[in-house]
């Protein structure tokens, strides 16, 4: 007996063998060869949009200087930049949307909450990513495909921890305060913690925030009545610029720590005349004394209308150059033209991660995990201009 | 005066400011949902809008990023001034909104729900706006914009900041004058009949398409205003800061009763009372405990808690 199927659930079948087939293609999709006939395809997710805004366009401007610097002396590259947004599914559907489009590499996402959520997506699909300004302990070692440039808060945050009780060895009370929600302040908070039991200091309070909070009376004002002669503070730019304004303006006169998060000019609109005097740790110096710094520094001023770049910026610039260096040599060694786009993936992570880099950040390599290894670290002051319209980030000796 | 009394002030102090603020946005909620029956969703993008002419009219200058880089009106207006003219500005774009989100919904008798996506879409594009010509960075108004008042001021051994104060005052007065405007005017009246109902409203004469425009543009005002103060207060955090003010006051609306606005008030200085208590080393969960707060209210009392009961006529 021959069995003939109707139209509808003939015309179903075909619709589904159909999707079957494109979704085959995709899977393949990296089996592709690698056309670079307009450049080779980079892709970096940053937060373009939501609060975590201030920091993607600190990223934006560094990768397009980059870009404006490396033209002609790396082989050409096509960066496509796709806006991550502010939380885990906006950063993973960029990823997967650059993915798909067939990236050699991505730079991004900008939060470290979020490449908690995105980067394992690039590690099942075999895409070598930079992170630029993720900090948060164990961003490297979600695979072997995550690599980062920027130095991991346990690094770097204990050392304005030290500045601030060799500036005033007479601190004796720390209070502590972080944004619950934020992979990043979480992880720092519980590193600056390490940093003051090291120093025989136990917080006398630790004060839970929430990213979008814009108002701490509450939090301050329990932290005040212990009588702090150290305020920790890790957050994001905007929550806490409003924390030390609000800290300031309820009576606080004690030393400030801010951590990473705080690590860029865009604070200065909103806590104004009282970031004065924050101390900060930073993984970037504009004093830096290198070609490639100076470059940078001149670029960025030029873009700017002459003001200092922050260290996002910094970063952005040294993520695009790590990749652009090492695809560039790569090619050198193996053409990668018209070769399967998952074996370009696979040999530019090996080769990014072997290779050394002069940066503005200084000369940086990496583990065999994709941590950064850099040689150079800084504390610097806040200080604020009269008027607390502007300021800089002033490095201790 | 004891610690115990001076934490207890301080905790009443912390809950009265952040509820004036709630409070103040519920305001403007109600009036809209008092006439039309429906929320207008475009409120935090107005109570954004509110923040940044704020800033502008005090001669503050826009960021590096947006499509008006740079730019900076050639004055600088007081800033009580600058924040009347926001307010007015806001309830511009508020007549805007009803003008094109709502209107021509209500002339073809669309469902509530279409109005709410409708308000919704023109937020976003308000928002969208603002960040296109603003950029997304931060901007703040100048400490020193109150003049010579103290940043923060001890009352009864409670720390509080002077703005938060002025918050708290602005929000009463605005109860004050809305309610004797409401109860005393013919204006208020004639806006309270078209909210009972528009049909009758208008065999009275009462023209009720100016009405819902009056309650759009007093709305709009509010939500400036609010948003001028509370970026004197804690900084324009980007374009989407005015997105979790929205959602709280929405909460307070409900919990105050739909469409009372003594209820918006009572509402307003509930959750902040409500968030104020949380203790301090639980307070990142405080939105939880709001919420949670918000929900008990309602699981006993479905219309909030100054809301009229509704009677359906069968």
């Amino acid at each position: 007996m021959q069995f003939r199927l109707r139209p509808l659930p003939r015309l179903l079948l075909g619709l589904s063998g159909l999707t079957l087939a494109l979704a085959g293609c995709a899977s393949t999709g990296s089996d592709k060869p690698l056309d670079l006939s307009q450049g080779v395809p980079v892709g970096a997710v940053l937060a373009l949009t939501s609060n975590a805004n201030v920091y993607g366009q600190d990223q934006q401007l560094g990768m397009q200087l980059a870009e404006r610097w490396f033209k002609g002396k790396v082989m050409p590259i096509r960066l496509r930049i796709e806006d991550g947004g502010g939380d885990e599914q906006a950063a993973s559907q960029a990823f997967n949307l650059l993915i798909d489009a067939g990236v050699v590499a991505l730079i991004g996402p900008t939060l470290s909450q979020q490449a908690f959520a995105a980067d394992p997506i690039a590690q099942r699909r075999g895409v070598p990513v930079v992170a630029p300004s993720n900090t948060a302990e164990g961003i490297p070692q979600i695979g072997s495909f995550i690599s980062r440039v920027s130095a991991s808060s346990a690094v770097i945050a204990p050392l304005s921890i030290k500045a601030a009780l060799k500036r005033d060895p007479s601190i004796r009370r720390a209070a502590v305060f972080f944004a619950q929600d934020d992979a990043y302040s979480s992880s720092e908070a519980a590193i600056f913690q390490s940093a003051l039991a090291a120093k025989g200091l136990k917080p006398v309070t630790v004060q839970r925030t929430q990213l979008n909070d814009q108002d701490f009376q509450n939090q301050i004002t329990a932290a005040l009545r212990l009588k702090p002669d150290l305020i920790v503070i890790s957050a994001q730019a905007v929550d806490g610029g409003n924390l030390i304004r609000q800290l300031r303006e309820l009576g606080y006169k004690g030393s400030i720590v801010v951590g990473n998060g705080m690590n860029t000019p865009n604070i200065y609109p909103i806590c104004q005349a009282y970031c004065d005097g924050i101390l900060i740790a930073q993984a970037y110096s504009p004093e830096l004394d290198s070609a490639i710094n100076k470059a940078f520094v001149t670029l960025y001023k030029e873009a700017t209308g002459g003001a200092i770049p922050p260290q996002l910026s910094a970063q952005a610039f040294t993520a695009y150059q790590v990749v652009a260096e090492a695809l560039t040599r790569l090619n050198r060694h193996t053409p990668i033209n018209g070769r399967p786009l998952i074996e370009v993936r696979q040999e530019l992570m090996q080769e990014l991660l072997s290779g050394r880099y002069d940066t503005p950040l200084g000369a940086i390599a990496f583990t065999p995990e994709g941590e950064v290894v850099q040689e150079r670290f800084h504390v610097a002051e806040v200080q604020m201009e009269p008027g607390g319209r502007s300021g800089r980030f002033a490095l201790l000796e | 005066m004891s610690s115990g009394v001076e934490h207890l002030l301080q905790v009443l102090f912390n809950g009265l400011a952040s509820g004036a603020v709630y409070a103040l946005f519920a305001l403007g909620y109600t009036l809209v949902f008092s006439v039309l029956g429906v929320i207008n969703f475009a409120q935090g993008a107005l109570f954004t809008l509110g923040a940044y002419f704020t800033y502008l009219l005090i001669g503050g200058a826009v960021g590096s990023n947006g499509a008006l880089a740079g730019f900076q009106l050639p004055l600088a207006l007081p800033f009580w001034l600058a924040l009347l003219l926001a307010g007015a500005g806001a309830a511009g774009m508020g007549l805007l909104v009803e003008a094109t989100a709502f209107a021509p919904l209500r002339q073809r008798r669309a469902e509530p729900l279409l109005f709410l996506i409708s308000s919704l879409g023109a937020g976003v594009v308000i928002v969208n706006g603002v960040q296109l010509l603003m950029g997304a960075e931060s901007y703040s108004i100048p400490a020193g914009s109150l003049g010579r008042l103290p940043a923060a001021v001890l009352i009864g051994g409670a720390q509080v900041r002077t703005v938060q104060l002025l918050l708290m005052a602005v929000a009463a007065v605005v109860l004050v004058v809305l309610t004797l405007w409401l109860e005393g005017s013919r204006l208020g009246k004639a806006l309270q009949a078209v909210s009972e109902d528009p049909v009758t409203a208008r065999l009275l004469g009462i023209d009720a398409g100016a009405m819902i425009r009056l309650a759009f543009a007093l709305s709009g005002f509010l939500a400036g205003v609010a948003g001028g103060l509370v970026a004197l207060s804690v900084s324009i955090a980007g374009p989407y800061f005015g997105i979790g003010f929205g959602l709280k006051g929405l909460g307070v609306l409900v919990l105050g009763g739909l469409g009372s606005v003594p209820g918006a008030m009572l509402g307003g200085l509930v959750v902040g009372l409500a968030e104020a208590l949380v203790p301090a080393e639980f307070s990142g969960y405080k939105d939880g405990v709001a919420y949670g707060f918000l929900f008990l209210v309602l699981l006993l009392r479905p219309r909030g808690l100054l809301g009229k009961a509704t009677v359906s006529k069968v």
